[in-house]
């Protein structure tokens, strides 16, 4: 019987092993997710029900917390983060807005975060298309605002990046754990 | 003996009854057919990923990583952005995904393509920009179609806004591939294959910048 099973086991390894070209990408284990202001922007404009333009879209990748301490462990206070996983996370303005008090010109950019206790400071950076925070370049940023941050009552187990309406304009929730940051943009 | 031979045949008979049903291998996840549209509002503000997760490609192939290492100092040529439905032990190709009806490639949103600098793409020239590319598959042939209704779900093409077609050829592959599967092949710096890819189908498209 254990030779059977031994052989059976062998068996399909093996045609596992032929079943993908090895060279294939996998499906990514942080997987890639976007938001857009107005929220679920593509939907509505399949609709006809968009009423305003597209003003901001963000591309992030999504690590998830399975039972691991995150802020001040995984992601250590004082240091450059890329607000996410894999690929730098990716904010493009469809128009000119203000972050911080600071024009920003309509385009792609970079976003990072140098997350504290009680305070964290986003990082807008022109350098795009780049991989996590490793080769971050303080000569390339935009702008630095700082940012306060709350604490969220459910525990988030995926990291989450989405757009609200806000009185000023619109602001980028990003959330992970029980920490809740707030980026304010003005349109 | 006709006993015997029913009674042998009878559980073969119901198990093959019931095969329909089945799972598939090595597959976890329920079989069903990918959610068509989000739902409006979320029920929670932090959601949890998409079923059929995005990715995205870079020609130069990884080139965020090769940026990082330093293995790079110009900029990228070409970026799409798509969703990675899975096969799920359905079939593909004339079933989930119908033959003469336009296809997103791939799930959610359309899929985005992005040339940074001015390409030929099957022969034909292409100005630098960000385009939706979805195919019309075919049993033998594809026809691809660049379309400038960008930021827009994939369940509905706007034909007014097609920009150009590029019609290939269908390959078979010898073994079914789990996840739609967009890459890219290198066939100079400057030139490459894109390849499309799932269930038992491969298609090409050769971009050259």
């Amino acid at each position: 019987m254990r030779k059977t099973s031994l052989l059976v086991c062998l068996l399909v390894s093996f045609l596992f092993s032929f079943s993908q070209p090895s060279k294939l990408p996998e499906v990514d284990k942080s997987p890639m997710d976007v938001s857009y202001y107005p929220n679920n922007y593509p939907i509505l404009k399949i609709q006809n029900k968009t009423a305003e333009p597209l003003a901001a879209r963000v591309l992030y990748s999504r690590p998830q917390k399975q039972g691991r301490k995150i802020f001040g462990e995984l992601v250590e206070y004082g240091k450059v983060w890329r607000l996410g996983a894999n690929e730098a996370t990716e904010i493009e303005f469809y128009k000119d807005v203000k972050i911080g008090g600071k024009k920003v010109p309509k385009g792609r950019y970079t976003l990072y975060a140098i997350v504290s206790e009680n305070v964290w400071t986003m990082i807008l950076n022109k350098d795009t298309d780049t991989w996590g925070a490793f080769k971050y370049d303080s000569k390339k940023d935009m702008l630095r605002t700082d940012v306060a941050v709350q604490k969220t009552d459910e525990v988030v187990e995926s990291m989450s990046m989405f757009f609200e309406k806000s009185t000023t304009g619109i602001s980028l929730i990003i959330a992970w754990e029980q920490v809740k940051a707030t980026l304010p943009i003005t349109l | 003996m006709k006993k015997i031979i029913l009674a042998t045949l009878l559980p073969v008979l119901l198990v093959s009854c019931r095969e329909p049903e089945k799972k598939p291998a090595g597959n976890d996840t329920p079989s069903k057919a990918d959610t068509p549209i989000k739902v409006l509002p979320p029920a929670s503000n932090y959601t949890n990923p998409d079923r059929s997760p995005m990715d995205m490609v870079y020609f130069p192939t990884d080139y965020p990583l090769l940026k990082m290492t330093g293995k790079t100092s110009v900029p990228p040529l070409m970026r799409i952005i798509y969703s990675r439905p899975q096969k799920q032990g359905r079939p593909i190709f004339g079933g989930l995904v119908k033959y003469d009806t336009p296809w997103r490639l791939g799930a959610n949103e359309s899929t985005e393509i992005e040339f940074f600098s001015a390409a030929t793409v099957a022969g034909k020239t292409v100005k630098p920009g960000r385009y939706i590319l979805y195919c019309i598959p075919q049993e033998t042939k594809w026809t691809f179609v660049l379309n400038s209704n960008l930021y827009s779900w994939g369940l509905e093409q706007n034909r007014l806004k097609d920009l150009m077609q590029f019609d290939v050829p269908v390959e078979k592959t010898n073994l079914a591939i789990e996840y739609f599967t967009i890459a890219c092949e290198k066939r100079s710096d400057k030139s490459t294959t894109l390849i499309f890819l799932w269930d038992d189908v491969k298609t090409k498209l050769p971009v050259s910048f």
